[in-house]
């Protein structure tokens, strides 16, 4: 049995579609962690890995997977036997070979057996959660690893031949000033990875860091981090890895084809608890608790809360707030073509007043952020929202 | 006519110079409260009088008193109100009266209030006892006040009597000087019933009660009564004394104090200083003194919240039912949404109204630049009275504008001379006159434009003088002034709560501080936002608002839309509640919060 329907004929042309699978195992909690994660019992691990299945077995596969994602939590802490079986199971559904599948691993799971059973399965992307190479930055994020583990990682990733690589670094943490966060992306840099992704830390409602912050105990700078933004694009740039969104950038070919598949409003199947799922006219997001998850699977459903009809406005809203966080931004021809019903006198007015404030550009009929205006994508996206709103057709 | 055995006073003084503790003791021992009864400082009955030591409302009070001559007399004794804004209501009990009690502090000597309120008192003819008070304490100083007395009073130091409201001293001194040194009730043998209005007060179930002195006639229940400003008819639903509760009795003879109540609900009817007569014989002149009293200083109230208006309006409305002298009218602004232009006497009773409003009907309130009424002499002749900057006409159509100026006595200590002459000066005022007091102290008398006290100077002058200074003015005359109509604007809109009327000279330093206020307020916007201080069309002073440096999620995946969308969506929500003000969403308590540090 199966809630998921049919795509609309016709569209599937133009849309990719993804697969994002949720491993919530972690061996520690991250103080900056807002994800779903639990620390795994053998008994859990059976329950996730026959859920997946069951979940799976529900999706009705209609065309071929594109791009496939597995994230975390840590995918890496899974065995090797495990790491085997779930992508057995996910990969029987594929209907022929993704152009990318992504696995996340924490340097500190990052072993020679593993990585034999992901290439075998077809993995093509690593993506190493690093953050930092400093000791006490580690130390303060709650980090468990070492400097040395990252480069035994990084050395294993590379010797096992995947085609592309990522390193995933944070800043403005605290304590970090500008000069410790540019050596941190240099030695990034000079592992040369495909592929390197720079977040701002984050604080997260019900993280360990939040709580700090409410204590005073750490201060939000917005200043400082503008600044840090500014200071990485710069330095990225001139290292050969551009910048293709506001955290990621990569050398010519090794963009994430499943992250700007997202950005762009395609289709992607989330698996796993608290995956998200956008596909076949409706979004929304597993249950956040494997055992309630795996119940209603149990059941015969799929454990999917918060669902959104994916209607035309909302996919337009969609692709111009996040398709504007990617450099390449949106290109606005297309869209109004697509959809003439939207109130796009609003919308040529903001992105003109975008335009001539020096916040984005404006060319044949594409928006794309300047420097300035993608720090501030939020209150941008924000004011798009508003100018939707303006005579909107019910 | 044979003498009567009525004396009507009321006891003047400085603020804090011991009015209510006198007057408790003068109760307690003629009996007329048991000592059990008497809370501390009685005749104060509201809690912000109590807290602020401000009587608003006079409270009469009738005691019995048997002198050293052993006669009962009968005394009724008048509590005024101790600020110059409420100075015609004094000067109306005043009128009430044929002499006062004027209480100096022993350790404080003279002050400005205790000359303003003698001066009233001597123009009204009334015998003037002066009484030197708190000589309990350690600091008194005796000598000093007598010579004061007569140095600035013109009284003669013998006779003044030294009391101690506190310690009971001199009680006994001071009424026998009320039966000897006041004379018995006057004007009696006026032909026909007058008797004057000195108070009211609002009473839900039976509408307004008059509190009134009779100066001739007499009135009881069920006859016809007249307002002689008016003209207007009532009957007659009750007479009655205070004792000091409101006890009913048959009839109010010449002489008396007491109170009435007519067929009359709306306080607003019964003006205090107003005559009133018997309808089926009345008298042909008022008596003496009456005027309309006219709010000086206004400004926009407005409800924090505002759910709060219909709130805001009912208690409004509920103060006003008490207190004839404070009008309001309903107004809208752009930035601050639905409120009420308000009317006051001055800048003490707009701070009481406020005040009470927020404790008594527990509405939170903003309140705009207080403005006072300007005189525009438009080409054509026309003259306009304008209250609010925003019904200021177009400056190309005005021939002059003139506004009130006051006329200030302030005593200060010398050692502040040079420091209150510059603020005097920095107030567009003038000094005419100095006069010494003593050895430390000296009064300044001068002009200065009433709305440049309004804001700040009562607070400078006190810190300047560390508490020492005091000031009490009354109404001078209008005169023609270099004043232009200053505007805010945000990205080129006008913010109508912050348009003011300002001396020429002025425009500047206040365009420039609203400008920078305004600028930091406001929170950081997307787009480039000018803030500009403008005289008619020229921008006089600008700031810009900071400029909006981070505002993006760094992490942005298919596992965070849903999320992501939810939190834009409240920002967007969230804008929606701001003020939008050219072009620019501002959060409506940017606007409170810089109107509050003015
Ligand atoms: N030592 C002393 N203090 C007094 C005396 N009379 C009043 N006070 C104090 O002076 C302050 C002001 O008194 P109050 O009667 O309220 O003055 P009002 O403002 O004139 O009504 C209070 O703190 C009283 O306790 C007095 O005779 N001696
Ligand atoms: S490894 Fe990732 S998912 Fe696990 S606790 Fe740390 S931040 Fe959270
Ligand atoms: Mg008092």
């Amino acid at each position: 049995m199966s809630e998921i329907k049919v795509l609309p004929k016709g569209a599937s042309k133009h849309v990719s579609l993804g697969v994002y699978v949720h491993v919530p195992f972690c061996a520690k909690t991250c103080d900056y962690c807002a994800f779903y994660q639990v620390s795994p019992t053998v008994p859990m691990l059976r329950q996730y890995l026959d859920g997946v299945s069951a979940e799976a077995g529900m999706v009705e596969w209609i065309r071929p997977v594109d791009t496939v994602f597995w994230g975390g939590g840590t995918p890496g802490l899974l065995s090797p036997g495990d790491l085997r079986k779930l992508g057995e199971t996910v990969k029987a559904n594929f209907g022929g070979v993704p152009t990318e599948w992504s696995v996340e691993m924490a340097p500190a799971s990052v072993t020679e057996a593993r990585l034999a059973v992901l290439r075998e399965l077809g993995v093509t992307r690593i993506s190493m959660g690093a953050q930092s190479f400093q000791p006490d930055l580690l130390a303060a994020l709650g980090r468990p690893h070492t400097r040395e583990q990252i480069l035994r990682a990084y050395d294993r990733i590379r010797a096992a031949g995947f085609a592309s690589v990522n390193i995933d670094m944070m800043f403005a943490l605290p304590g970090q000033d500008e000069a410790a966060w540019l050596a941190d992306v240099r030695e990034a840099v000079s592992l040369a990875p495909d592929h390197i992704s720079t977040y701002c830390l984050t604080f997260e409602e019900d993280t360990a860091l939040w709580v700090k912050l409410s204590e005073g105990k750490v201060k939000l700078d917005p200043e400082r981090e503008a600044q840090l933004y500014e200071k990485t694009w710069e330095e990225l740039g001139a290292a050969g890895y551009a910048q293709y969104e506001i955290s990621n950038f990569a050398r010519p070919g090794h963009a994430c084809l499943h992250n700007l598949n997202t950005w762009r409003m395609h289709e992607w199947i989330g698996l796993g608890p608290s995956a998200a799922s956008q596909y076949a006219g409706w979004r929304g997001t597993n249950i956040s608790d494997l055992a309630a998850w795996s119940e209603k699977l149990g059941r015969g459903e799929r454990a999917t809360e918060d669902r959104t009809a994916l209607t035309p406005g909302l996919l337009l809203e969609d692709a111009l707030v996040f398709g504007l966080r990617m450099n390449e931004g949106v290109d606005l021809t297309a869209l109004r073509t697509n959809h003439p019903q939207a109130p796009w006198a609003a919308v040529d007015q903001l992105a003109e007043r975008l335009a001539a404030e020096g916040l984005a550009t404006l060319s044949e009929g594409r928006l794309a952020l300047t420097l300035r205006g993608r720090l501030i994508a939020d209150a941008i996206g924000t004011e798009i929202m508003s100018a939707m709103e303006t005579d909107l057709p019910a | 006519m044979e003498e009567l055995l009525t004396r009507n006073f009321c006891i003047i003084a400085h603020v804090d110079h011991g009015k209510t503790t006198l007057s408790d003791r003068l109760l307690e021992y003629t009996n007329t409260i048991s000592k059990r009864v008497l809370t501390e400082q009685h005749l104060d009955s509201m809690d912000l009088e109590k807290e602020r030591g401000i009587t608003i409302k006079s409270h009469p009070v009738t005691m019995t008193y048997r002198a050293k001559d052993g006669r009962d007399y009968k005394l009724n004794l008048m509590d005024t109100p101790g600020h110059v804004d409420f100075s015609y209501e004094v000067s109306r009990s005043l009128a009430a009266c044929e002499g006062v009690l004027l209480l100096i502090d022993a350790a404080q000597g003279v002050e400005a209030q205790t000359v303003a309120n003698a001066h009233l008192a001597f123009g009204q003819k009334l015998k003037v006892i002066p009484v030197i008070n708190k000589i309990d304490l350690p600091s008194a100083n005796l000598e000093l006040c007598i010579r004061q007395l007569e140095d600035i009073l013109t009284i003669p130091g013998e006779e003044a009597i030294l009391a101690s409201g506190k310690s009971g001293i001199g009680i006994v001194d001071i009424l026998e000087a009320v039966v000897a040194r006041i004379p018995s009730p006057r004007w009696r043998d006026y032909p026909q019933a007058r008797i004057l209005v000195f108070d009211s007060l609002y009473d839900a179930y039976r509408g307004c009660i008059a509190y009134v002195r009779v100066f001739s006639g007499s009135i009881k229940a069920n006859e016809m009564m007249m307002l002689m400003s008016t003209g207007q008819r009532a009957e007659v639903k009750e007479v009655g004394v205070f004792t000091p509760k409101m006890e009913k009795c048959g009839i109010l003879e010449a002489g008396d104090v007491g109170y009435i109540v007519s067929t009359i609900k709306t306080p607003s009817e019964v003006k205090t200083g107003d005559t009133i007569t018997i309808s089926a014989r009345p008298a042909t002149e008022m008596l003496p003194g009456y005027k309309e009293v006219h709010p000086m200083v206004f400004c926009g109230l407005y409800p924090l919240e505002s759910d709060d208006y219909e709130k805001l309006k009912a208690g409004l409305g509920r103060l006003q039912l008490n207190d004839a002298a404070f009008v309001y009218s309903s107004e809208s602004s752009l930035a601050l949404g639905f409120g009420f232009r308000c009317g006051f006497l001055g800048l003490l009773h707009m701070e009481i109204i406020q005040e009470r409003i927020r404790r008594e009907h527990d509405v939170e309130i903003i309140s705009t630049y207080p403005s006072v009424i300007y005189h525009i002499l438009k080409q054509g002749g026309e003259l306009l009275e304008v209250d609010n900057p925003v019904n200021m006409p177009d400056p190309g159509t005005i021939t002059e504008i003139r506004e009130p100026t006051i006329n200030a006595s302030i005593i200060l200590p010398n050692d502040s001379m040079g420091d209150i002459l510059s603020l005097i000066m920095e107030k567009r005022g003038v000094c005419d006159h100095t006069d010494t007091l003593d050895m430390n102290r000296v009064m300044l008398r001068c002009q200065l434009p009433l709305n440049e006290i309004l804001v700040d100077f009562n607070d400078r002058l006190k810190s300047i003088t560390h508490g020492y200074g005091s000031m009490d003015y009354e109404l001078g005359e209008y005169r023609v002034s270099d004043l232009v109509k200053m505007d805010i604007l945000i990205n080129g809109d006008p913010v109508d709560a912050f348009a003011c009327i300002v001396h020429r000279e002025k425009a500047d330093g206040r365009g420039r501080d609203l400008c920078e206020r305004l600028a930091k307020i406001i929170p950081p916007q997307m787009f480039k936002v000018a803030i500009q201080a403008a005289i008619g069309g020229k921008v006089i002073a600008r700031d810009n608002v900071r400029e909006m440096r981070k505002d993006v999620t760094a992490k942005c995946y298919g596992g965070d839309i849903s999320r992501k969308r939810k939190l834009l969506d409240k920002q967007k929500e969230g804008k929606k509640k701001m003020k939008l003000i050219g072009k620019v969403s501002i959060p409506p308590d940017a606007f409170i919060k810089v109107l509050r540090n003015d």
